[in-house]
This record gives structure tokens, sequence and C-alpha cells, in this order.
């Protein structure tokens, strides 16, 4: 049966969204579950893997029973070699037509035939390339372990917003890595209009098909990592929403004036039979905006379904990789510039909360957790520290020196500067952190105590680069 | 979750010409109207099985959807539809009321990808031989009641005759054969209509299940074992030991039970001969054998 794919645009909300469906996809590229198993973790945990053509790239343990909440475990398996031929060509040939300036859509025509049957939404976006915890992506899944950030429903997930992923899991093992390679990319990194392809897996992260020696230009050069990114709509969200109510106010000129407050009542289903419509991380589209033929597809397919070469892949499983430790080296400055990168707490914290005023980061300075009468993060004053932290460091970088050092510079707050302490450590050049660090050190006030270990690591790095 | 790979099923209701969708989600296509309503699995509040059909009812609908067995385009449709709810109910743990049933649930199985020393076996689940080896089990379990009753009744038969009629030396004789006759017969009495009594048991589970006049799925595995319709079944679900508790053999079924219910039939006919040994080996060294 030859592959039908169908693209249309449509307005959200006054935001222009591209839809692709596939029907009789080539199943090549995409993710499948495949139970449980004693040796990875018991029958309470189930194990998904991410494939490509009849390759196994990512195994990953879902604890819990698969609950949606819980971050997975992940490895790389064998990685994808290129050994089939005609997926490696739909990817270098997508990749051309994208920074030949041909549309997503027909740009990407290659890789939606090689996908499992659904709804795709197509976008550009910038991709930090680390696994979201400060480390760069590519050989950053060599072992076995919780990634933070790839629960498929988060703190941004629960609150009902839409997010765009932003981290990265390669497709390829970094034996695949050459300097040849880099250095051809750092030359023609600055004139690409799209730099990466990625294929979204799970929560904030992606797989990236194609542009891995472009990520590590990109980090060198400074250039924003801006990817193609296909993700599956199949998710049914039913819209809840905090009632606006309307409040007649006595100005001070005795004239009515009517203000529109918000109050957060509590959330209601709004009169909508059913689920109001089908989402992916990125979009909410409500099921009267599909187009017909693409919203039959989403109900009558599966989400994921294992593809017809299953028993090719899981045979692969077991093979070891040749080499699992590679020889191949990233440079360092590379590897130093991904630890400074937003990591997952930043980034679920930012779109966890709207704002954080002035006023409202005194509050929690002074060990209050409600700024007139609201809560300002959390009723827990630990959570409040770290979101706030997460979302200063996400969005202002010098609030969130002077919020940190605020923090640990207060005795009574000390539960809260061990993590403080190590949130700021990336900040290895900022010149007000090493002033603090350094009469925390030379000091050696016991109120520092649980500091002090990471403000000598601190003064020691920043000598260190200001020699060099 | 088992099952993961069921396709959705498609029921039209050709009297109001709805169109029904099980699958990741419930969806209902009504006639003349532009999109259909979709529901997903966290908002059923019911389902309810009969003979006949199938009932939905959603949190917040209003009304419910009931959708007949002749609305399937087969009865294999309607055994996956069947399996596509309770393996839902397994996740989302809404309310659900069913007929008896001669297989295990499909929300007592978990896909497994690890399957070792697998038997895997084929056929219809007879229904004499499945009332056979409830009886030799009947029989196992009534010995022992079966002569008490018939001492009892021996002693009170002799008693009332005694209190009745009187002992002498000419009738006594008349009096023990009377006595054990009595004993005998009301024992009897008692053995067939456990007898019957199973066999209707049987009966009344095979009809209330339509999967019992199915090919179906045998499976014993190290990781479980496996009873299902060859139509649903996907080759890597099973029911893991620990559902069940013991196990009892005849001379051709092993019977699995889970309290003092029977939680799945497995014929030996359904293995090839060579097999059957090792099946049995590996349900004995899971289970407890009584």
């Amino acid at each position: 049966m030859s592959v039908e794919i169908k693209s249309d645009t449509i307005d959200v909300k006054g935001q222009k969204i591209t839809l692709v469906s596939v029907r009789g996809g080539e199943e090549g590229i995409g993710t499948f579950t495949m139970g449980a198993n004693a040796r990875d973790g018991g029958m309470a945990s189930l194990t998904k893997i991410l494939y490509v053509g009849a390759e196994p790239v990512v195994s990953m343990i879902c604890p819990n029973g698969g609950n949606k909440r819980s971050d997975k475990l992940m490895s790389l398996c064998q990685g994808f070699h290129g050994y089939d031929r005609k997926i490696y060509d739909a990817l270098a040939v997508s990749f051309t037509r994208l920074n030949q300036g041909d549309s997503l859509t027909a740009g990407l025509r290659g890789i939606f035939s090689l996908l499992p049957d659904g709804v795709y939404t197509v976008y550009t976006s910038d991709y930090y390339p680390t696994d979201g915890n400060g480390a760069f992506f590519w050989g950053g899944y060599n072992t076995m372990h919780e990634v933070r950030g790839t629960a498929e429903v988060n703190n941004a997930y629960a609150s009902g917003n839409v997010f765009k992923p932003c981290f990265l899991i390669p497709t390829q093992s970094l034996d695949y890595y050459s300097a040849r390679g880099f250095n051809n990319a750092l030359e023609t990194v600055g004139s690409r209009l799209i730099q990466g392809i990625a294929y979204h897996v799970s929560g904030f992260h992606s797989a990236l098909l194609k542009g891995h020696h472009g990520s590590v230009a990109c980090v060198r050069a400074n250039v924003p990592y801006k990817c193609a990114v296909i993700e599956k709509i199949s998710d049914p969200y039913t819209e809840r929403y905090a009632p606006v109510q309307s409040v007649k106010n006595e100005s001070e000129d005795g004239t009515a004036e009517e203000q529109v407050e918000e109050q957060h009542i509590e959330p209601q289903i709004i009169e909508h039979e059913g689920i109001t419509g089908f989402r992916s991380p990125s979009v909410k589209i409500p099921i009267e905006l599909f187009p017909k033929d693409m919203l039959n597809i989403i109900i009558s397919s599966l989400h994921e379904y294992k593809p017809q070469h299953f028993d090719v892949i899981t045979a692969k499983l077991e093979a070891v990789r040749k080499k699992a430790v590679t020889n191949s080296v990233l440079p360092l400055d590379v590897l130093e510039n991904s630890e400074q990168m937003p990591d997952t707490g930043m980034v679920e914290s930012a779109y966890a909360i709207s704002g954080l005023s002035d006023e409202e980061l005194n509050c929690l300075l002074a060990g209050d957790v409600e700024y007139n009468g609201r809560v300002i993060v959390s009723p827990n004053f630990y959570a409040s520290i770290v979101t706030a932290c997460n979302y200063l460091q996400f969005t202002d970088l010098k609030r969130f020196v002077d919020f940190s050092i605020a923090i640990m510079d207060n005795p009574e707050l000390s539960a809260t500067h061990e993590y403080v302490a190590q949130r700021v450590m990336s900040q290895e050049k900022n010149a007000k952190l090493y002033t603090f660090f350094k009469s925390v050190v030379e000091s050696g006030d016991m109120k520092y105590e649980k500091i002090i270990n990471y403000a000598n690591t601190f003064v020691e790095r920043y000598a260190k680069k200001d020699r060099r | 979750m088992a099952f993961c790979d069921l396709r959705p099923v498609r029921a039209s209701d050709d009297k109001t010409g709805a169109t029904y969708i099980i699958g990741d989600v419930f969806a209902v296509y009504n006639l003349g109207s532009p999109f259909p309503v979709v529901y997903s699995w966290d908002m059923v509040k019911t389902v309810a099985i009969t003979r006949k059909d199938m009932t939905f009812s959603f949190v917040g609908a209003k009304k419910n959807y009931c959708i007949t067995n002749k609305m399937f385009n087969s009865v294999d449709d309607l055994l996956r539809a069947i399996a596509l709810i309770e393996c839902r109910q397994k996740t989302y743990g809404f309310d659900y009321q069913h007929e008896k049933r001669l297989l295990p649930m499909k929300s007592l199985y978990h896909e497994c990808y690890s399957m070792k020393d697998t038997y895997v076996g084929e056929g219809v689940l007879d229904e004499a031989e499945t009332a056979a080896a409830l009886i030799v089990l009947l029989d196992f379990k009534l010995v022992k009641f079966l002569w008490l009753v018939a001492i009892l009744v021996t002693l009170v038969v002799f008693g009332v005759l005694n209190y009745a009629i009187g002992m002498t030396r000419e009738n006594i004789l008349y009096f023990i054969l009377i006595s054990i006759a009595s004993g005998g017969i009301l024992a009897l009495i008692v053995y067939i209509a456990t007898h019957a009594f199973a066999r209707a048991r049987v009966k009344s589970f095979s009809d209330s299940d339509i999967a019992s006049k199915e090919n179906i799925t045998f499976v014993v595995s190290r990781e479980g074992f496996a009873v299902c319709e060859s139509c649903v079944y996907q080759n890597r679900d099973l029911v893991a030991w620990a559902e069940a508790d013991y196990f009892v053999e005849s001379d051709k079924m092993f019977i699995i039970f889970k309290g003092k219910l029977p939680l799945a039939y497995i014929p030996k006919k359904a293995f090839p001969k060579k097999h059957i040994g090792g099946v049995g080996d590996i349900i004995s060294l899971s289970l407890e054998q009584k």
C-alpha cells in the first residue's frame, strides 16, 4: 500500500499550526512498547524502544507500570548506522531541502512517509543540545540512567500548558563523531536555515534524526540550534478554565467602574460533551478545528504500535554496541558551554509560573510563601525557592544571581543553601558570585557551613579561568 | 499495558446511523453531526457487558451508549472490543460489570517480552471435557463428604426404624440392609446432583462467555500463562503465575484456580504430546498442586 500524506494549516487562537496526516506509513521511525521484563526492573516497569529502520536506537524503561508522571530510564542501544539507505537518503534529502528554503511539509515529506500512521504537527524551534541535565546530548546516554524531564506528564503538562520540547536524544552513537565532520559543520552552520531534524519522543526530549555534527558546531560557534520538529498529535485533553469574574467597583470620583479581576476559582469542565480535543506537547487542537479526515485518522489509529519488523529490532536489543566506550572526544569548550545551558528544572519552572515580581521575591527571602494573601509559587517553602531559582535562572540571570546570594547570605534559610549553591555553580564566570564566594571562604563563618565546599570549588574554578 | 497493539474496533448502528469506534478513545459519530463526540477512557464511569450488548456511561455525558453484539462486523471484532475495554479498565479503574467468564479477564494480563520455555497450543475449549475435569475435582472433594452422608443416613434410618417398629432378632437383618441402602441411595442422589450442578455451571459459564465457542490460544511459560481467544492474542501477553493460587490436574486438562474459582482451563490435547510433560513441569514448578 502506498503512503498517503496530507497536510493542512489550521488557525488555533491566531496561531497557525501545520498538520500532516500519514496513512499507510512505512513504520521506519517511531516508538513502541515492548512490555515488562524481569531483567529490566521487574513486571512493574515497561520498556519502550525508539527505533530507526531496523535498528533499536534508545531503550526506555518506564517505571511504575509506565506511569506517565514518572521520568524514564534511558540508554542508547546500537543507534542508527545508516545501513538502511532509504532512511539515510530521506534524512539527507529532507535536510538539504529545508536548507534550500523548502517549506516544512514539502521538505520533510520523505521523513513523513517513514512514520507510523497518525497525525503530526511540524514546526521549527530552538533546541538546547543537552540531555536536559547539563550534559551534552551526544554521548550523554551511554549508560542507563534516569533522565529528568522525560515524563510524558510533567508540571507544565499538568497545568494544561503547551510547551516546546527543547532537549535532545541522539540517534547515532558518539563513535560517529569525527573532527572532520565537526570542522565541515563549523563552516556551514552560520549559513544554514535549519540545523537539525528532531522527532519528539517523550516530555521535553526529542530524538535528533539529522544534524549531530551541526549541534557540536552550533555550540562552539554560539549559533542557536534551530530544529525542524515533528510531534505526534494523539493525547486527548479536556479543557479546564478558571472563570473570570467581573466586579463593579466604585472609583474615587464616585462613578461606577467595571473592573475585571482574575479570580482563581476551582477549575470547572466547560460545557463540552466528551473531550475538547487532541494535543501534542506544543499544540492543543479542539476537535472542531481538525480537518475531518485527519480526525478520523487520530481516532481510528493507535498512539503507538509495533512495526512489522518488530522481531528484527528486538533481536538486536541483546547485542552490545561494538564500542560501548568511544574514543571520540568532543571539544572541551562544547562540553563546558553545555553545562551553562538551561536544564529541565529551569525550563519546567519557566512553564510552571508566569512571573515573579521583586516584592514576591522579597517575601520568599523573608520566609513567606504568600504575598497579598496569594500563594506565590507553592505552599511548600522549599519547593517555592527551588522553582523561583530555576525560573530566574531561565529568564533573568542577573536577578537569579542577586536572589541566590541573598538566600545564601540568610542563615534562616539554611535548608535551601545547598540547593541554591548547586544551581549557581554553573555560573562560573560571574564576578558577583566570585566576590560572594570569596568572602564566604575568607570569613569562615559557621552560617556558611553548608556551602563552604561549593564556595571553595567556585573560587578555584574562577581563578583557573582567570589565569587562562 | 497488555494487548496494546489491538487495532480500534468499529461498530455501526443501522437504525440510528451512529458509528462507534472503540480504541485509544471512545468515539461516536452521530448521523448528521459534523464532528464526533469523543471520550477518553478516564471519563468512563461504567461499562456493562451482557450476552447481547455493552453499555457505556461517561462522566458528564447526556446519555449512555448501548452497542449490541449485532452492530459489530464479526465476533472477532466483538472479542477485540471486550479485550480493549478490559485492558483499559485495568489502567483507568472504571466500574466494569460483566457476565461469568470461562477465560481469564484481559485485565489480568501484562505484556512480557522475554518468554522463556514457552509452550503454545491452540484449540477449542470442549464443554464436556471441561465439565468432566471439574467433576473429577468434585469427586476428589466429595468423597469424604459422601461417606459421611452415607454413614449418618444409615445410622439415622436404623435409629428411626428401631424407634418406630422396634428391633427384634427376626428384623435386624432387614433393618441393617434398609439402613445401608438408604445411606447409599442418598449419597448417590447427592453425587448425581453435584455432578449435574457442575455440568450446569460449566454450561452457564460457557453460554455467558462468547469466547468459549472460539478458537483459543493456550500458552504456558516460565513468566506466566495465557488462555485467550486466538483472534485477540498477540503472542506476548501473559497472566503472571502470582495471579493464581493452585492447580488441579485431571487426565484431560490442567485447571488453574484463584481462590475457590477456576481461573483457566488448559486442555492437554491443545499441545503436541511431546510437550505435555514440559507444560506440566512448568505449571507444577509455578503453582501448588491440589
